[in-house]
């Protein structure tokens, strides 16, 4: 396979403006619950009000005799469905099955425990008040540290323990490297649960034909391919019979992964009832019963030469993993991916680590853009922030001195990830000449001087991108991860591209047309990308863990390339010029220094589809390929540089400025790895400093509105300022890669950093996340910052 | 359940209609009018998705009763664009990409036109204060508030 | 999460409303401008059995200058307390905190009388008008009594109004001229219910002394309260930054109800309280000099 079919020209790494853009500014474009499918009825779920507890009774009677209440089940009624479990072959992973509805107990407040079904959605949610549901509270865990104890209320009392996973790996001299030490450090940090919050609900829709046995299901995925099959298992119908289609997603970052229960059950209840079954959850479902993210304990340990070289980093992680670990092995994909990205851009040869996946009360846990990686890399960063400076060096010095140089790629991590290439010093040294990095430093100095509490935080990451097979083995998620394209000419020569990774409305509508355009010599106005119907595009894993630029980049261009040489096949035949001799630019197949012998695309095409002469034997007429991509794993890298100012009488932080210099190699369209790289750092700004999911002890569930729940806003994000730095990919077709998650993945320690660093040494004390105004000025206090 | 009258104008178009009397003016656009462009993404008045013009002004549809806006005239996404061309805040949108999954992308744009409309040149504290009442949660909001100095820059130029 | 059923009435008068209030009773509701009810209606923490939208009475709609007062009809926009010319001149204060409720859209639709009658502890209407002295007029079945600020604020999201009476007018009383004032608050992000916040109100001697001084709190108690302790420790005082800051340091004695909740725990209210109560007055000194 070549690698160098995707060359850079007039569409690849051009600021095309997104041709998917006029139906969202109208307001044409149609969501889940825009949808409309006559007859249709809606579906609200009774949710559990406790953390933990036995289901004693159900009484549906006063809600079933409310005028327009179809139906109503609970999981005595669905218990032909199959639970939910995890499907990844992890070794050592207790399985801890989800019934589509609680069956005797309900282990997490949100929990569905029965469903409503009603003429309309104002309906089936006063029928779901009316439900009545007696409980026995048990006792709640909301802690997964007192859920490992001994006494602790036991989630699954089959399984004997609320620890579903624990296991420690030592790669090196791990003992060795601690004897050497010069120093020892040691810091614990328990960071933020918190979630995606698409702005964009979950939601789906059931339409069942009963004559065909045809299930169509919408739903907002990101996966439809998955859904489709999950589906059929579950269902028991037939793969061909089912159709999912995901309309327009307004946003999904990770939590429309997951094949959720209230999926399985509207799919089965629109073929059992015979009409269209929607559920468009709200807010306060999305909140408490969507899969949260990102909590774990991470207790890390380092030995350090007199020099600041770390020769080496034991951690342990303990992964919160909330009630269930279901079908994407949740509990565990937290500790788990974590663990493998402690040692990052850094050259450490002696790391043992231990991965803890624990349950307690909380709802569970699934992917959220920078799965596992963001708490592992704001633990790393705070933690070396700190070594430097009781070393009395500068925390970008330390840096400097245990990063990767390039010299060094491919670098085989001591975790097994092999580092392809990147800019890992080269994004540091830019990111502080950006700043004026002295300059800031002498600034802060004089400040405080006067009292004022100026912050410099860095955090230097690498990001697995390109997630096929060996992106997720090298993480350690052993399972296949390829996907495909289709692309055609059809014979007036218009270009369709039809790909497994759906859009979440990132730009692959644009960014994969640059990619067909650039090497089919079209303009990208003659091409189409369809995307998120199994009825339409071809098999796929479908769109997750930036894998879609590469993975959807390669396939497409692969596809194309094959249709290309079509091309130039039959426009040889009918313009007698050898095919190698042959060019597409413009729409026009013409001889490379000879361009009046030339036909259009068009015409070209048209002879392919209805003109035999130009076909030899046993040649296909169609202008169509389809080729699959599974990418050998590549490397994003780069550096978010955070300046803020601390209120030292009230704990408030302002933010000045953030930076970002990033290196996602090959880019197809600057504009949308600006606008990936913006969206991820102001999520990381909000996990950094506004957003958490708080239970209180009784596992009560307090922030679960928008009015408790804070995210940023326009007011909260700073200026923030990208510059690019561009290593190609020597693994990848075109050398790009993945772009989504660095943003996530690296602010939340580049803001705390800022902030630790502003109240220095104060923040010493810290160990949880976010930094809230109060736990800022409490630090404050207790410490003596002069 | 009791009905409600209500006559108003959509859009420029006059509607007569009856709604139960706790329906939203967000639900009475998307389920009885169809116009599906208004979002809903809290229902509780915090994400401002929902936010129509109502009378020239900004507000948030699912924080309004629909029976509260009789004989008020509102303005959706729908009804920004004449004759297929863009309103010059959808333009600089597209141009400044300002949107990615959309959702949000109506109440920024109608937040903006209501803001553009008080405040024909608004400074970037400004902006950034007016739109702080509308989440998004793909672009970090700094292409949005670019688009917004967009049109102001393109009207200076146009004088 | 859609609101629960309820019967809705125009009021076509403020006699047809206090009818309908006196009908229904506890089960009814006014609604004017909805941006505080319909949130709690939409979450069904609300359950009336009937809306009076009282939000088209021109009766309740005014702003007029009278005896040295403003006067304000309820159902006054937040947008128009910004835009009124009159308040704009008179009453500066009322125009800084009006920007400080949630956000344009909001303000649109929102009331000043919606707001006050809410009772939100932590909004800015409230210890505006306990600071100002103002006065509340009710009307109900009884006829019209007036209820002054400090005594109407019972508790988070409780008044001293019967449920049979509705809040018509607002009666400020127009500050002398060269008095200064100041609102500060503390909020985790801009639009957001303060955590704390102080509302001051102040009159400069000649001399450069304290000649009166009103603090109210935000925020920090479950309803708006006057900081007494500090207004004494400032009275006849000269208004140094010292000075201020002790006076300051006092206002927490205010406290006697403190709240808490996900945003910030009491104790760290009561930690903003002199923080935000000594900006006030440091504004309000400023602005004071200045008149």
């Amino acid at each position: 396979m070549t690698l160098h079919i995707l060359p850079r020209g007039k569409w690849v790494g051009a600021r095309v403006k997104r041709v998917e853009d006029p139906r969202f500014l109208t307001g044409e474009a149609k969501y889940l619950a825009d949808l409309q499918s006559p007859g249709t009825v809606h579906a609200a779920f009774v949710r559990s009000p406790y953390a933990h507890a036995r289901i004693s009774r159900i009484d549906t009677t006063e809600a079933r005799a409310l005028p327009g209440v179809l139906a109503i089940y609970t999981a005595e009624d669905l218990s032909n469905l199959p639970p939910l479990a995890s499907g990844l072959p992890i070794e050592g992973l207790k399985p801890t099955p989800q019934t589509v509805l609680a069956k005797e107990k309900v282990r997490f407040v949100g929990e569905a425990v029965a469903v409503v079904i009603a003429e309309n959605r104002y309906l089936a949610e006063d029928a779901a008040e009316l439900v009545q549901v007696d409980y026995e509270p048990l006792p709640a865990v909301t802690n997964a540290e007192r859920a490992m104890a001994p006494d602790a209320p036991i989630l699954h009392e089959d399984l004997a323990s609320n620890v579903v996973y624990q296991k420690v790996t030592t790669l090196g001299d791990v003992e060795g490297a601690f004897a050497q030490a010069n120093h020892i450090f040691r810091r614990r940090f328990h960071t933020n649960r918190f979630v995606a919050s698409p702005m964009e609900t979950r939601g789906c829709l059931s339409v069942y034909e009963r004559a065909s046995g045809q299930l169509t299901f919408y739903s907002s995925t990101q996966m439809p391919h998955m859904l489709r099959l999950f589906l059929s298992l579950f269902l028991g119908i037939p793969e061909h019979k089912v159709r999912v289609i995901s309309p327009e997603v307004g946003g999904a970052f990770g939590q429309k992964m997951t094949i959720y229960p209230e999926q399985v059950i509207v799919a089965y209840l629109g073929k059992l009832l015979g009409r269209p079954v929607k559920w468009v959850e709200d807010r306060r479902e999305n909140l408490a019963a969507a899969t949260h993210a990102k909590e774990q304990i991470i207790e890390l340990e380092a030995a350090v030469r007199s020099d600041g070289k770390v020769l080496g980093l034991k951690a342990r992680l303990i992964g919160d993993g909330g009630a269930y670990s279901f079908n994407t092995a949740s509990a565990l994909i937290e500790p788990l991916a974590g663990a493998g990205i402690i040692p990052g851009v850094y050259d450490i040869q002696a790391y043992q680590h231990e991965v803890i996946a624990v349950c307690t009360n909380k709802s569970p846990v699934g992917a959220y853009r920078a799965v596992g990686w963001t708490a592992p890399q704001t633990a790393r960063e705070l933690f070396f922030d700190e070594i430097a400076r009781q070393l009395g060096l500068d925390p970008a010095e330390f840096r400097r001195r245990n990063v990767i140089r390039s010299y060094q790629f491919p670098y085989t991590t001591i975790t097994g990830m092999v580092y392809d290439s990147g800019s890992y010093q080269e994004s540091l040294e830019r990111a502080l000449e950006i700043v004026g990095y002295e300059e800031l430093r002498r600034r802060q100095a004089e400040l405080r001087e006067q009292g004022r509490l100026l912050g410099i935080g860095i955090s230097l990451y690498v990001e697995p991108t390109a997630w096929g097979s060996e992106s997720a083995l090298q993480a350690g998620f052993p399972f296949p991860s390829h996907d495909n394209a289709t692309v055609t000419i059809d014979p007036t020569g218009k270009v369709r591209v039809g790909v497994s990774v759906h859009s979440l409305r990132q730009g692959h509508e644009t960014t994969l047309a640059q990619v067909a355009a650039e090497i089919l010599g079209v303009s990208i106005d003659d091409v189409i990308v369809e995307h998120g119907d199994t009825d339409r595009v071809p098999w796929g894993m479908g769109t997750y863990a930036s894998r879609s630029a590469v993975i959807g980049g390669g396939m497409v261009a692969l596809a194309a390339q094959e249709v290309r040489e079509k091309v130039l096949k039959v426009a040889s035949r009918l313009l007698e010029v050898a095919p190698e001799d042959l060019t597409i630019e413009n729409g026009t197949v013409f001889a490379k220094g000879a361009p009046d012998r030339s036909l259009s695309l068009s015409q070209v095409a048209f002879a392919a589809y209805l003109d035999a002469r130009v076909r030899a034997e046993g040649e296909e007429p169609l202008l169509s390929a389809t080729k699959f991509y599974n990418p050998k794993s590549t490397y994003s890298n780069g550096c978010i540089v955070t300046i803020c100012e601390v209120d030292r009488e009230t704990g408030l932080v302002q933010l000045e400025k953030v930076i970002a210099v990033e290196d996602c190699g090959t880019m197809l369209n600057p504009m949308i790895v600006e606008g990936q790289v913006m969206g991820a750092i102001a999520q990381g700004i909000g996990g950094a400093l506004y957003e958490a999911m708080l239970y209180d002890e009784n596992g009560q569930l307090l922030t679960d509105t928008f009015l408790t729940h804070a995210l940023p806003r326009a007011s909260e994000i700073p200026e923030i300022v990208i510059e690019h730095l561009e290593t190609p990919s020597p693994v990848t077709i075109g050398g790009i890669k993945g772009i989504g998650e660095g943003g996530l993945l690296a602010t939340p320690a580049s803001v705390a950093g800022a902030v630790l660093d502003a109240i220095w040494p104060a923040g010493q004390a810290i160990e949880e996340l976010p930094l809230t105004p109060e736990r800022v000025l409490t630090a404050l206090s207790e410490a003596s910052v002069s | 359940m009791q009905l409600v009258r209500l006559s108003l104008k959509v859009n420029g178009q006059p509607v007569e209609a009856e709604v139960e009397a706790r329906t939203t003016l967000a639900d009475f656009l998307r389920e009885q009018l169809g116009l599906t462009g208004t979002k809903l993404g809290c229902e509780h008045g915090v994400c401002g998705s929902c936010t129509v013009l109502v009378d020239g002004a900004a507000a948030r549809s699912c924080l309004l009763l629909a029976a509260q806006v009789d004989g008020c005239e509102i303005t959706t996404i729908e009804g920004l664009t004449s004759n297929g061309t863009l309103h010059p805040v959808q333009q600089a949108f597209w141009e400044a990409h300002g949107l990615q999954c959309g959702f949000c992308t109506p109440g920024m744009v109608l937040t903006a036109v209501a803001l553009l409309n008080e405040h024909p040149a608004p400074s970037e504290s400004e902006i950034r204060e007016a739109l702080s009442g509308n989440l998004c949660r793909c672009t970090g909001y700094q292409n949005i508030i670019r688009a917004v100095q967009l049109v102001v820059e393109k009207q200076q130029r146009a004088g | 999460m859609k609101p629960p059923p309820f019967a809705y009435e125009q009021a076509g008068s403020l006699a047809h409303t206090l009818n309908l209030l006196a009908q229904h009773g506890s089960e009814a509701r006014p609604l004017a401008g909805g941006q505080s009810l319909l949130p709690m209606l939409a979450l069904r923490l609300a359950r009336p059995t009937i809306l009076v939208d009282i939000g088209r009475l021109d009766e309740l709609s005014g702003v007029n200058r009278s005896n040295g007062e403003l006067v304000l009809g309820a159902t006054v926009r937040q947008r128009q307390v910004a835009q009124n010319p009159e308040i704009v001149q008179v009453l500066p204060l009322l125009v800084a905190a009006t920007r400080l409720i949630g956000h344009p859209a909001i303000r649109n639709w929102g009331t000043i009388g919606g707001s006050l009658a809410h009772a939100d502890p932590a909004a800015e209407y409230p210890a505006v008008m306990v600071a100002l002295d103002a006065t509340f007029v009710a009307q109900g079945p009884k006829g019209e009594h007036e209820i002054s600020a400090r005594d109407f604020f019972l508790g988070p999201f409780t008044t001293a109004l019967e449920d049979t009476e509705l809040l018509t007018r607002i009666r400020i009383p127009r500050p002398r001229p060269g008095t200064g004032w100041g609102i500060e608050e503390v909020a985790r992000r801009h639009g957001d219910f303060a955590l704390a916040g102080a509302v001051v109100v102040l009159e400069r001697s000649v001399e450069g002394t304290c000649r009166r001084v009103a603090i109210a709190v935000i925020g920090a108690n479950a309803r708006p309260v006057r900081a007494m302790e500090a207004e004494q420790a400032l009275a006849g005082q000269p208004l140094t930054a010292p000075v201020l800051r002790e006076a300051a340091a006092l206002a927490v004695k205010a406290i006697d109800d403190p709240l808490s909740d996900v945003h910030g725990s009491a104790t760290y209210r009561q930690r903003l309280v002199p923080v935000v109560v000594q900006r006030a007055l440091q504004a309000a000194t400023e602005r004071a000099a200045l008149a």
